[in-house]
């Protein structure tokens, strides 16, 4: 049974195995890591649920967002519509969120990714983070914890 | 045949697919599949390969292969599972259904071409 809660350097190795893969034709080390707290207008999200409960959060301007799904549909972003953006982004945390899974403690399911607009309110503890250069955009990859999965570990300790 | 609910995946899938000499038929999730499997064209002509996506709507990719294996007229199409899944636990369960090969994403070209291979289904000319 995994039991290891992912660190930064494991979600930027994450990351960039996915980048590169899908968004870089198998170019290694095409993609940077910036410091900040940046948080875009658009979000894909899955849902992590079994023995750890929270969320793995792809965030990113529209303009990256874009730039992603003229990338995975090899297409000019000019032509992109929000369907594609929606599959794109959807993706991307999919492959991100199913890697972080693996690493969580077992047995756990995951979701199909929901893409939505960001706001600042949600009420959730932010496990770890990484912000990821690409293309001159950024996006910023995040695993957050429940807020009910916190409450249960509060009252068991 | 390439089963998923991402078409950005699927064009990832089709695309390695096409350029090793394949004609590819999409399905958005198994029963998606299934229906399509079910025509009467498909009836004379059962893809080779399927790879196929673990989380989907409507069908998973493991009901599309527990009711593929079921088929006595899909025995020959080869079943390749292709997720983010990769728990020992969750592969075992996939290849003990009746998956064929397993390929974990984020994955390369070339190990896609590995798995084609290890099945006999990397055309000859195309190095793995």
């Amino acid at each position: 049974m995994s039991s290891e809660i992912p660190t930064v350097e494991q979600l930027d190795d994450i990351a960039e195995q996915v980048w590169a893969a899908f968004l870089d034709d198998g170019n290694p080390a095409v993609i940077g890591f910036a410091a900040g707290d940046e948080r875009g207008d658009l979000a894909a999200s899955v849902s992590v649920a079994g023995a750890w409960e929270g969320t793995l959060v792809v965030s990113c301007t529209d303009d990256a967002s874009r730039e992603v799904a003229s990338a995975l549909f090899a297409m000019p972003v000019s032509e992109v519509t929000p369907a594609d953006i929606g599959d794109a982004l959807g993706e991307l945390a999919n492959v991100l969120g199913g890697n972080v899974k693996s690493m969580l403690p077992s047995p756990s399911t995951l979701s199909l990714p929901e893409v939505f607009t960001t706001d600042d309110d949600s009420q959730v503890v932010e496990v770890c983070r990484t912000v990821v250069t690409w293309r001159e955009r950024t996006f910023t990859v995040a695993l957050l914890k429940s807020p009910r999965a916190v409450a249960q570990e509060e009252v068991a300790s | 045949m390439v089963i998923d609910d991402s078409r950005a995946m699927r064009r990832i899938l089709r695309t390695v697919l096409q350029e090793v000499g394949y004609e590819v038929v999409e399905a958005g999730n198994g029963q998606e599949a299934l229906d399509l499997l079910g025509t009467e064209e498909a009836e004379t002509r059962v893809p080779e390969l399927a790879l196929i996506d673990w989380n989907m709507p409507i069908m998973t990719g493991l009901e599309f292969v527990v009711n593929a294996r079921k088929q006595q007229r899909l025995r020959n199409m080869s079943l390749i599972m292709v997720t983010t899944e990769s728990e020992h636990g969750q592969i075992v369960r996939a290849l003990a259904s009746g998956a064929h090969e397993y390929v974990i994403k984020p994955f390369t070209r070339d190990a896609l071409h590995d798995k084609l291979a290890l099945l006999g289904l990397l055309p000859a000319g195309v190095n793995s």
